[in-house]
Formats: structure tokens, sequence, C-alpha cells
């Protein structure tokens, strides 16, 4: 099992705005049998991540079924570090990045008693893993023992324990006054107290609070503003003022409007349409821009954009947790 | 993370020596990778270890998992008993050193920028404290040298915030306060070189509030800088079409903000300081669209500075809602992406 490498040529146009869910699929399928290309084992450090991309677009695209299942749960275990945490493939160090995904990719495919099954330690050690990397004095979350602290890793202790349902393993009023310490006066976030704001910070502060409850502490007009003037001309999102256009940007912004129920206040057909430019429309896949490369990350969030904007023939998106919205009720709804 | 900005090429098939020289290539990758491997479980630490992690994270710098073998066999090193601080201080040097070219060629790659802040904190942590200021001291010209190749550079900002905020803790109270007022005049620079750069003005909302603090100024002096801050915005509006002004202009109107105020530069103004206040900006503004009559900023600037004084004063006057109303026809003929937004807040505004 393993994904993420990219080559395939993005390449779409303004006439062309369909979006091709047949050769997405194929080319996510295919992610897995390059493994006689150098760049496929330069990438092994996102694998994890990569099977979570790759599989959340399939379930998006109304595919579900295309990566085989036994070996999906198979590949997640075997990425579990003795400590509970789960690193990038077999063989490397555990992350929060790569445990939230694990949880992402057991409950998407309905197999999150595997842990408890077959796992080490069960759930219990995967969420203790994730409370360890928690500050016990600020709330905020490392990524891992060495110490790196971002508001991504305090999204993704969240976001991981609450599909487990754990939530209680952690501080989480601590966590909350963390992220209300990261607000700019604009309204929006950063990665850490004192940093510029940034749309991919946006995401992970806005989706922290809205699993804890507590959206009451945004300024929901001042950070929809700073939001929606990340439209620039052509359609597409930029992550800061002043840069270029991105195709996941569809997804951390687009997902932050959406949460703080502002998803109209921007142009979705512009959005859209520049989305779909970033497809490759003959070997699947999106790239950030028009005219790039593609790679499994984009393929994922220019999907996810677009499911969020309701884009016909696509399964409906969960804006807080990023996985089929079906999936997260099943989840939740067995508590 | 992914293949950001790069443009897109025709993949053609492989002829049998090209695949060939991959499978070569591949090879060589995976046995490096496995000898490492094998030496770290082995515990063992040696100087060739080290020598092989670098050549692999030289091939590969997002391989994690390596970084964190680097450190194991560093820390393995530095805790050798006979080993003195000038000898930890020449690993830790050489160390740095081999990171530089990594930095320069993968400026965005996370986890380099984390295993330097690391190697950094070991210096603290092992070395005596003028030893391991020295450290941290060089990494500001490092730094600088960084955002010169890219002014937006997300990791070298967050980096140059982390450096300056160590040395001020390692540093005495003057020493802090005179740094503080360095990376003011840094900020100053780089938004000189590029009036666009929000980085760099982000970064002086910020020295400004750690400068009044450490003055401990008065409401006078605060005011004052208020004052110079707006004399200096309206001087680079000159281009009003450039986001990134207006936002720092957004940021010096919270001011003004009775709820935003006390997380600004002067959170003491009276009602009528503040009305005053934003009854000239409002002039001023209002002579910024001869000339620029299609930009929209303009027209949403005049509309926020208006609601601030209604905040202010606790009502909306029927002539300032007039001229609101006024403002915002011509925002939503300006500004259609955003028409619902418009539209929304047109709704809100019958309610004040």
């Amino acid at each position: 099992m393993a994904l993420v490498s990219g080559p395939g040529r993005a390449a779409g146009t303004l006439s062309d705005q369909e979006l091709h869910i047949a050769k997405h699929v194929a080319y996510i399928q295919n992610l897995d049998t390059r493994k006689d290309e150098l760049e496929y084992w330069l990438t092994e450090h996102l694998r994890l991540n990569g099977v979570y991309w790759g599989l959340t677009a399939l379930h998006l695209l109304g595919h579900p079924e295309a990566l085989p299942r036994d070996q999906t749960i198979d590949f997640v275990l075997s990425c579990q570090n003795d400590n509970g945490g789960f690193g990038a493939a077999p063989g490397h160090d555990a992350h929060m990045l790569y445990t939230v995904s694990a949880v992402q990719i057991l409950i998407t495919v309905d197999a999150i008693d595997e842990l408890d099954r077959r796992g080490l330690g069960g759930k219990q050690k995967v969420g203790s893993f994730i409370a360890s990397l928690q500050n016990k004095e600020d709330g905020s979350f490392m990524g891992d023992q060495w110490g790196e602290t971002d508001t991504r890793f305090l999204y993704g202790a969240l976001n991981a324990l609450s599909l487990l349902n754990l939530l209680d393993f952690v501080d989480i009023p601590k966590a909350v006054s963390y992220v209300q310490s990261c607000e700019n006066l604009d309204g929006a976030y950063g990665v850490t107290p004192g940093a510029e704001s940034h749309s991919g910070q946006v995401f992970t502060c806005v989706g922290a609070l809205a699993i804890a409850g507590r959206m009451d502490l945004i300024n929901q007009d001042r950070l929809g503003a700073w939001l929606s003037e990340r439209q620039t001309d052509k359609g597409g999102f930029n992550g800061r003022p002043e840069k270029l256009p991105d195709a996941c940007y569809a997804w951390w912004v687009g997902s932050s409007l959406a949460m703080i129920n502002r998803l109209h206040w921007i142009d979705g057909k512009k959005l859209a349409s520049f989305v779909l430019q970033c497809q490759d429309p003959e070997a699947g896949g999106f790239a950030d821009r028009p005219g790039n490369m593609v790679d499994v990350y984009h393929t994922l969030f220019g999907i996810a954009g677009l499911s969020l904007l309701g884009y016909e023939g696509l399964q409906e998106i969960d804006p807080i947790y990023c996985m089929p919205k079906s999936v997260v009720e099943r989840c939740l709804s067995q508590r | 993370m992914a293949s950001h900005g790069v443009r897109r090429y025709k993949i053609t098939e492989k002829t049998p020596e090209e695949k060939e020289r991959e499978l070569r290539k591949i090879n060589e990758y995976k046995s490096l990778e496995r000898q490492v491997a094998e030496k770290v479980t082995a515990k063992e630490y040696s100087a060739e270890t080290l020598q092989e992690i670098s050549d692999l994270l030289s091939r590969n710098p997002e391989y994690y998992t390596v970084w964190n073998h680097r450190r194991q066999v560093l820390r393995h090193r530095f805790s050798k008993d006979e080993l003195s601080s000038s000898e930890i201080a020449e690993l830790i040097s050489d160390d740095l050193t081999f990171l530089l070219p990594l930095l320069r060629s993968f400026p965005k790659c996370y986890w380099i920028w984390n295993y330097r802040v690391w190697l950094l904190d070991e210096a603290r942590r092992l070395l005596p404290l003028d030893m391991s200021r020295q450290f941290w001291q060089q990494e500001l010209a490092l730094v600088s040298k960084m955002l010169t190749l890219d002014s937006r550079n997300f990791h070298g900002w967050g980096y140059r915030r982390l450096v300056v905020s160590t040395l001020q803790q390692i540093g005495t109270p003057t020493e802090a306060a005179s740094l503080t007022q360095q990376e003011f005049e840094y900020a100053k620079k780089m938004i000189g070189a590029n009036l666009s750069n929000f980085s760099a003005w982000h970064y002086r909302t910020k020295l400004i509030l750690q400068l009044l603090e450490e003055q401990t100024a008065s409401d006078e002096e605060r005011r004052r800088m208020l004052n110079d801050e707006l004399e200096l915005i309206h001087q680079a509006l000159i281009d009003p079409y450039d986001q990134s002004l207006w936002f720092y202009h957004q940021n010096l109107m919270c001011v003004f903000d009775p709820t935003l105020a006390p997380r600004t530069m002067a959170p003491n103004l009276s009602v009528s300081e503040r009305v005053e206040y934003l009854r000239n900006e409002i002039v001023y503004i209002e002579e910024m669209l001869d000339g620029a009559e299609d930009c929209k900023y303009i027209y949403q600037a005049l509309i926020d500075c208006m609601l601030s004084i209604a905040k202010v004063v606790g009502q909306l006057s029927t002539e300032d809602r007039s001229q609101i109303l006024g403002w915002l026809s011509k925002v939503k003929q300006l500004d259609p992406l955003r028409k619902n937004r418009w539209l929304d807040f047109e709704k809100t505004l019958a309610t004040l």
C-alpha cells in the first residue's frame, strides 16, 4: 500500500470545465504502481498522509472501494510505533501528522476497532500518544517528542481524539486559549502566537474551535472578511494577502468559510472554474495552479474544495474533519 | 509537502537505458537508507554513521525520521564524558554549517528549520551562556539572508521571531529592548524594499506593541506613535490598490474600535478622541478617491471607519447611514466576487 508522488500533467483550460472523475480515480489507484521511479521512494515520508489524501478523494469521487480495504488496514497498522503513535511508513518515527491520518483512514474504512484487535495497546494507547504531546502549561501541541509546536498539531490532536471519543485525554480549555492567543486583529490566525495570519492555520484553528464547541470565540464577520479577500480575480484563493492562488486553498479557505457559515461570501462558480483548470484531463490528478505538475495532495484538496461547493457528482465533505460527511456522521452518532 | 509551483512537463516513455539508470539510483538510495537504519538500530553512533546520515539527508531532506537519527547521534556524542565546551561548540558549529546549503536549496522544508532550532536549543542546554548566545546571535544574519531571497517565506519569519525572542530571554533587559528597536528598523527596511510585503507589516504591528510595552510608554507617547503610523500608512497608500497596505490600515483602525482597542497600541483614547480621529480619517480617505474612483478598498475603509464611529458613540446617525449606503453601492458594483458578503452587510446595516 503506498501513495503520494506526482508526475502527471495539469493542463486545464477555461474551455475545459468538466470534472474527469474516472481519470482521477485511475490516477490515485496507479500511485502505488510507480515503484520504478526514484520519486516514489523519496516521498515515503508522506506515505500514510498520501493514503489518507487518496482514499478520501476516492470516497468523494464516489469510488470508496477503489483501494483494497484489507491492504489499507494492514498498511496503516504496519506504521504503528511502540509508543502508540504512527509513522509515515513502516520503520518511520511516530508523529502527530501520521497518527491523525491513521485514525482518519481507519474511521473512513470503518475499521477503528482493528486498533483494539490488532494494534499496539488499542485506541487508548493512540490517545495517550497524542495526549503526551500536549504542553500542559499553555495547551499547545507538539508534532513529536522533539518539540516543534504548531496549531496544525493542536487541530490534528482534537480531530483524532474526537474521532476516537477520547477528547477527555487532553486539556481542552487550555488548547482553546492557545488557539485564541494565535488570533490576530484581522480576525485570522497564525501558526504560533505572534505569527502572521495564514489560511492553512485558519483552517486548523477554526476546526479546533469547532471540535471544542467554542465557535463563539471567533469574530466571524471579521474573519469572514479576511477569508473572502483571499479570492483573487481569476477565482482561485491565495493563502495570504498579495500571494498567488493555489488549488489547495479552495479547501483551507473554503472549509473555514463553511465552518463560519459564510461560504456564500465568495464566487463559487469562479472558484470551481479555477480548480477545474488545475486538473490534468488526460492522466488525472490536480496541481497547485493550471499548467503545473499534479500530486495527490492537491488532488484531494482540489476535489474537497469542489465538494464544499456542492459540485455535481461528488460526495459531500465535512468541513471540520476533511472526511466524507457520511463517515463523520456515522462515527459521531455511534457514541 | 507537495509539488508546489513545478511546471508541468511532458512525460515520455523511458528508454531501457534511462530505466536502468533510474533503477540504479533507487538501489543506491535504498541501500544507503538500509545502512543508516541498521547502524542506528545497533546504536552505532560513529562519525561514519553521521556521514551516511548527511548523505541521505542531502538526497532527501524531507526524511524526518533520519533527522531524528541525526539528533540521536549528536546527543550521544555530546554526552561523552571528557568533552569540553569548546569541543561541543565545534560539533554544533559543524552541524549548523552542514544545514546551510540544504536550507538554501529547500527553504520551505519544515524539518530542516526544526532541526536547526533543536540544535540551537542544545547549544543553550549544554554551553555556557556567552557561548550559546553567540550561536543564536549569528542566526539573525542567516535569517536576514533567507528573507532577502524570499521576503514572504513563512518559515523565515517564524524563525526570525523565535531567534529574537530567545535572544531576549537570554539577554539583559537593556539588550532585549535594543533588539526590539533593531527589529523595528529591520521591519521598516523590509517594508521600504517592498511595500506589498505584508509579512513585514505584520511584524511591525507586533514590534510596536512590544516597543511601547518595554518603554512603559505613557498614553501621550502611545498617541504619538499612532500619529506617526497614520502618517506612514497615508504616504504608502499613494498606491491604493495594494491589499497589504489596507490590512495594515485596518490594523491601525482597531485602535478606535472600543472592543478591539485593548489589544492595540493606544488603548486609552477617550470617546471624543476616537471620533475625532475617525472623522479626520474619513476626510483623508475620501480624498484618495480622486483618480481612484474604481478602488474598492477605499470605499471599504470608509465604511469601516463610519461603523467604528457608530460603535464608539453607540448609534448610527441618519446622515452617516446614508453615506455608508452610498459607499456600499459602489463596493457592490466594484466587487462582484464578494457580492453576497455585501448583501449580508446591507441586511445587518438595516438593523443598526
